[in-house]
């Protein structure tokens, strides 16, 4: 065994506390450690994820106590297969962030720190198999969610991390209630277990607690009518951290979610409910990004308009639909961090953020806009690009269920998505630049980032089945429900013998 | 490797090289970009046989690229059309800002449609499809910010078309699990009625974006006349081509098989010869040529989509034979403008004028594809529409027939317009300067000018290979060729030549020239230029009275009724009711973060009213 | 041992229904109250509501600390039953560990919320939330 899955939350963890301390070495140490944590965690993970692929899921129990009792980590090949996307996209932003405009000492060890609790606490709810556990990790993440929101003084910054604050307190609210439903019906807080009993529960407890989960995860996951905040956020905190909430912890809300629904209860109707909440998140986003004139903020939209058909992918339910969810959870994990990204370079020196001062930046920043073009090609799934084939298998998903009225909706839908897009683009390329716009080339690190990103969104464009077998793999393990209590409570049977 | 890999791989490597190449050098770049469709073009030709092919899989979707005869057909269009406008646009997009991104794109465009036609599977076909559509977006908006809604607005409708098409796509993958055009066609007839309705309505809608069908065809004026007219010959010329040769094989080869066929052919022939008629009357009223092109090419694809959608035999050859003359003579006209436009510097033609003898050869380009456009004997244009015309009435089309005819006829007036405006009349000083085009744009046109006279004379030429075309479409072979059902082949000539009819008119015309030469010899009388007409209408003080200006007045006032709206104007009401609705919608994000506590609440609320009829 | 079971009785429903009232009220605070500083209180009573309801359900009438102490064991030998039959008249230690880890991060999110208090505050100068309000639709 190459490392064990509790290294994924116990190293960044203990480096995210240690940072103050390297500071006092070498001040520069406190932008090279977390990076060198999180390629050392990404390779572990890609190790990892080899070995589970070849030899089955690996179930970690954290000191010895075997479950139902105690904590225990799944790193499964649907589990691994996040957590390595997480980690891949946390190096990205990392490579991105490094000298990120030139942040001064202090913030920047503020900033690492946080981010690197940001990872842990995504990885971390991704990886638990308790679900108070997951609760926790949710929680470290918000919290670290609202200081890097706010990290900019000055800006409106402080206002979208409240917001974000109080839905999040509202969320770990329902979670908690969710979590004591559960506990007080069938004394246990291991997944595994819980999905193994389930049917014990009394039904209309059972749902009520759905209901509260919903409620809780549908806040991370930015379900409308839960996502107000999430616009806010996007667009006021720093450019890399809006690329990684749109890269990891959207991600993470929304495994948390799928994993409440498909392994935890099997509630007839919930898949259902997916595609329409879905669909209502996707519609809505959608028609309000169309109007903003703050890029950040569309691009915001458009997240949450994304993630809204991923969860209508879900719904469909079928092994098709769980892989499209896939693809297009790791073909948007690609392309929205490079909008981001580059976008953030695009209105770089500018308080006002606005799309007006996009204009003609075509000649001045020629790789940025051609960066930031490719993405928005990719993301409204004009082929050959990545976004192409996570939109085909989507649709293709649909059509095997016979639901032709979603095909047409997220059709029409991304009629209104190339408006939005197109006209940004062609504001770049072919406006003329504003003067008061000052245009500022990117870091060589951050151009290495974005290219990485753009190179592979054109490979899997080019070439989708460098993936598909992956995706296929984890839809299949996220599927088989009763592998999944076997693994676990397996452990627990070795142990007692 | 196989060789329409290799065909592929020189483009791409071609495209990406010449923009490379445009970087370091204006010559390269120009040569590089030459080369690539020069070669691609050989080897399509020396080296690609029908039935060649290539399968492979993608993503769990078997795919295969191949080469039938219809799609070699209309390879035809393209390379020979796209290697003609390659050759011109050297010239004409001398000292042109960014060439290697037009060079790039000009390149991605004939790539794509050879990939549209050399696709044997659906999902290729769209990619394909979804290439040519931004490709060409891309030279759409190569002027920049002015042309910014327009390029919108054919991304726009290119998209719903596309989405149109892959929703069809997706849907026939679910119920034949098979991307394959062969076995969608094999399994067609198996589907429920809805579906066999519905799936070709859905791909003629995306097919009818790119061909300008009416009413989806509100993108074709702006972006024909605002691209480079040297990409504007591929664009009208081949680009659309491919939305009819998507028609083609849907009502070849789908809608054959539904009993109720007939519906839909009456509502596409019948949207095809309104699309005639009304493109003709807005071409008329134009005073730009480039305006006057682009609307004239709708009209001009109104007549193949009728031919294509009545689909007997001779009414499928027509159009396929329209199609490919389409392509030369609207592609040579596209390059009359273009050179006009270079040697002048405006495309109004109230503004230039006798321009006959300083562009010789551009005129005799410009009066051959007139010639053709009109449908005049001895050139190609006539055969095709006199097939047209027979086969609508042989399957008792009469309104269609008079509503063509009408479109015809009317067309002649912007024929006129767009000859007398450019090259007859008064010279005046101020085109005293204007000099011949270079050679490289001439001989294109030229090229084309004799292929029409040829296909005039000798459209057998033309007409056998259409004609293996439509017998691998499923058209049945047993009357032999589908030519010699026509009239025009049976009684005025033998099957290939129309010697008699051909010899007769070159001796009117022979005549007229030699009539017009002896009254051109006479010498010319000077008159004050801008006094000479007035159409019947009373004049006001100070305008402008040369035949250009309002020559049409009494006749566009007649036909006031049917172009008072655009229909532009109702999609504009459209978008701009939905931006509204949206900016509406998006009030829900009012920015409190307390409202946004509410709607938890409220949502918690509804969920646990519903719980009941939302989880069983 | 026998008059030990996790029968609701009227003191749990008390229990209960009073720990839903905390978090009503919370609720009240946070989404009604105007002031930034009670709605970060109203948050707070929240959190203190929800760990209420958590320790409700622990709690087993007439049950002692769940602490194992050899004085517990005397004369009994140590036997999985016995130890089955000592644990039932104890309280369920899990939800207290679980209150314990909600009260830390209660704590921590109170302390991110009243330190973005300040920062509005001298953003805005003004701590009424209806006129924090530059980022919307």
């Amino acid at each position: 065994m190459v490392g064990s899955p509790v290294l994924f939350v116990a190293i960044p963890l203990l480096t995210a506390f240690l940072i103050p301390l390297f500071a006092y070495i070498w001040k520069e140490l406190v932008r090279i450690i977390p990076g060198i944590v999180i390629l050392y965690l990404l390779v572990l993970s890609v190790s990892l994820y080899g070995q589970v692929l070849r030899e089955g899921t690996i179930v970690e129990q954290i000191a010895g106590w075997a479950p139902p009792w105690g904590i225990n980590l799944v790193f499964s090949p649907f589990t691994g297969l996040l957590s390595t996307l997480m980690l891949f996209m946390a190096f990205i932003i990392w490579m991105y962030s490094y000298r990120f405009k030139n942040i001064d000492f202090e913030p920047s060890k503020k900033y690492f720190i946080l981010l690197l609790m940001l990872v842990t606490g995504s990885i971390g709810i991704v990886l638990t198999g308790d679900i108070f556990n997951q609760f926790v990790f949710i929680e470290i993440m918000s919290i670290s969610g609202y200081g890097l929101t706010a990290f900019y003084v000055g800006r409106d910054s402080a206002e979208a991390s409240f917001k974000y604050l109080i839905m999040g307190s509202i969320s770990s609210m329902f979670l908690l209630l969710a979590i004591i439903l559960i506990y007080s019906q069938l004394g246990t807080l291991n997944m595994a277990d819980i999905a193994s009993k389930a049917h014990l529960m009394k039904p209309e407890f059972k749902i009520l607690a759905l209901i509260f989960f919903i409620l809780g995860l549908g806040i991370e996951a930015e379900i409308f009518p839960l996502n107000g905040w999430a616009p806010d956020v996007y667009s006021q905190a720093p450019g890399p951290i809006g690329a990684a909430f749109s890269g990891i912890v959207v991600k993470a809300g929304i495994y948390a979610l799928i994993r409440v629904i498909y392994t935890l209860f099997d509630v007839e109707g919930s898949l259902q409910f997916l595609v329409i909440i879905g669909m209502i998140t996707l519609i809505i986003a959608e028609m309000a990004a169309i109007r903003q004139d703050k890029i950040k903020r569309m691009l915001a939209y458009s997240s949450i308009g994304q993630m809204g058909l991923v969860l209508v992918a879900f719904g469909i339910g079928t092994h098709e639909g769980v892989f499209a969810a896939l693809f297009l959870m790791v073909s948007h994990a690609l392309i929205k961090p490079l909008l981001f990204l580059s976008g953030s370079y695009l209105v770089f020196n500018s308080t006002e953020k606005s799309i007006k001062e996009l204009n003609g930046l075509g000649k001045f920043m020629p790789l940025t806009s051609f960066l930031f073009a490719l993405g928005a090609i990719a993301i409204v799934g004009l082929p050959p690009l990545s976004g192409f084939w996570a939109k085909w298998s989507v649709l293709t998903a649909a059509a095997n269920s016979g639901m032709l009225l979603v095909i047409g909706l997220v059709l029409a839908i991304s009629i209104v998505e190339i408006v939005y897009y197109f006209r940004v683009v062609n504001r770049i390329y072919f406006f003329k630049k504003e003067e008061s716009v000052v245009p500022k080339i990117p870091t060589i690190n951050a151009k290495f980032a974005m290219v990485i990103l753009a190179v592979i969104i054109v490979a899997i464009g080019f070439y989708p089945d460098l993936i598909t077998s992956y995706l296929h793999e984890a839809s299949e393990t996220l599927l088989d429900k009763g592998n999944y209590i076997q693994n676990i409570l397996s452990v627990a049977q070795q142990v007692t013998q | 490797m196989n060789s329409i890999v290799i065909i592929f791989l020189i483009f791409l490597a071609g495209a990406v090289l010449t923009y490379i190449g445009q970087r370091l050098s204006n010559i390269l770049g120009s040569s590089l970009f030459l080369l690539t469709i020069f070669a691609a073009t050989a080897q399509f030709y020396l080296r690609v046989n029908t039935g060649d092919i290539f399968s492979f899989s993608l993503n769990g979707l078997e795919m295969e690229w191949g080469i039938t005869p219809i799609s070699w057909l209309f390879s035809l269009i393209v390379l020979g059309l796209g290697s003609m406008a390659a050759v011109y646009s050297i010239s004409a997009m001398k000292a042109k800002e960014r060439l290697g991104y037009f060079y790039f794109n000009f390149i991605m465009g004939i790539f794509s449609m050879m990939g549209i036609l050399l696709s044997r599977d659906l999902v290729s076909f769209f990619i394909f499809w979804e290439i040519m559509t931004w490709s060409s977006y891309m030279i759409v908006i190569y002027e920049g910010r002015s042309v910014q809604k327009v390029g919108i607005k054919y991304f726009l409708f290119s998209a719903i078309g596309a989405y149109a098409m892959l929703m069809a796509i997706v849907i026939i993958y679910s119920q034949v699990h098979s991307v394959l055009i062969e076995d969608l066609v094999y399994s067609f007839s198996s589907f429920t009625l809805a579906y066999k309705i519905w799936l070709p309505i859905l791909l003629l809608t995306g097919f009818g974006v790119k061909a300008g069908m009416m009413p989806l065809h509100v993108w074709a004026p702006g972006a024909y006349s605002h691209s480079p007219m040297a990409y504007s010959s591929l664009f009208s010329g081949a680009l659309s081509k491919m939305g009819v040769y998507g028609m083609v094989l849907v009502f070849s080869m789908l809608i054959t098989q539904i009993p109720e066929h007939l519906l839909i052919r009456e509502v596409i022939a019948w949207l095809g010869a309104l699309t005639a008629a009304i493109g003709t009357l807005w071409a008329i009223a134009q005073d730009d040529a480039k305006k006057l092109l682009a609307y004239s090419s709708v009209a001009q694809l109104g007549y193949i989509i009728t031919g294509v959608a009545v689909g007997t035999e001779l009414a499928m050859l027509a159009a396929i034979f329209l199609a490919v003359l389409h392509a030369l003579f609207k592609g040579t006209l596209f390059m009359v403008v273009g050179a006009i436009e270079k040697q002048t510097g405006t495309t109004n033609l109230t503004e230039v004028t006798g321009l006959i003898r300083k562009m010789p050869w551009t005129f005799i380009a410009a009066l051959m594809s007139i010639i053709a456009l009109a449908g005049i004997p001895p050139l190609g244009g006539f055969v095709g529409k006199w097939m047209l015309y027979e086969a609508l009435i042989a399957s008792d089309h009469y309104i269609l027939v008079v509503l063509i005819f009408f479109a015809s006829t009317a067309g002649f007036l912007y024929c006129y317009k767009f000859l007398f405006g450019f090259f007859l009349g008064q010279e005046e000083k101020e085109w005293a300067h204007v000099k011949e085009a270079p050679a490289t744009m001439v001989v294109p046109m030229l090229i084309f000018s004799v292929l029409l006279f040829v296909l005039g004379t000798f459209p057998g030429l033309l007409l056998k290979p259409i004609d293996i075309g439509m017998q691998e479409l499923g058209y049945a072979a047993s009357e032999g060729h589908y030519w010699t059902m026509s009239v025009l082949f049976n009684e005025y000539g033998n099957a290939i030549m129309l010697q008699p009819i051909l010899y007769a008119i070159i001796a009117i015309f022979l005549f007229f020239l030699v009539f017009l030469t002896a009254k051109a010899f006479k010498g010319t009388r000077y008159v004050s230029t801008k006094d000479i007409s007035s159409s019947g209408e009373v004049p006001g003080e100070f305008e402008n009275l040369s035949f250009k200006e309002n020559f049409f007045q009494p006749f566009l006032r007649a036909v006031e009724p049917v172009m008072k709206r655009q229909i532009d104007w109702y999609y504009t009401l459209v978008g701009n009711g939905m931006e509204a609705l949206f900016n509406f919608v998006r009030r829900v994000y009012t920015g409190n973060g307390q409202t946004y506590a509410i709607y938890a609440i409220v949502f918690l609320v509804i969920l646990l009213l519903l719980k009941s009829n939302l989880f069983g | 041992m026998d008059q030990v079971k996790f029968d609701i009785s009227l003191i749990e429903y008390g229990f209960f229904i009073s720990a839903i009232l905390v978090i009503m009220i919370g609720l009240y605070g946070a989404m009604v109250k105007k002031s930034l500083i009670k709605i970060v209180i109203g948050l707070s009573i929240l959190e203190s509501g929800v760990n209420l309801l958590l320790i409700t359900i622990a709690y087993v009438q007439g049950g002692t600390a769940p602490i194992f102490s050899p004085g517990l064991l005397k004369d009994m030998p140590l036997t999985v039953e016995n130890i089955k039959a000592l644990g039932a008249g104890m309280v369920d230690p899990v939800p207290q560990a679980l209150v314990l880890t909600a009260i830390v991060i209660g704590f921590g999110v109170t302390a991110v919320a009243l330190a973005l208090v300040i920062r509005l505050y001298r953003h805005h100068h003004t701590l009424v939330i209806d006129e924090i309000k530059n980022l919307k639709w």
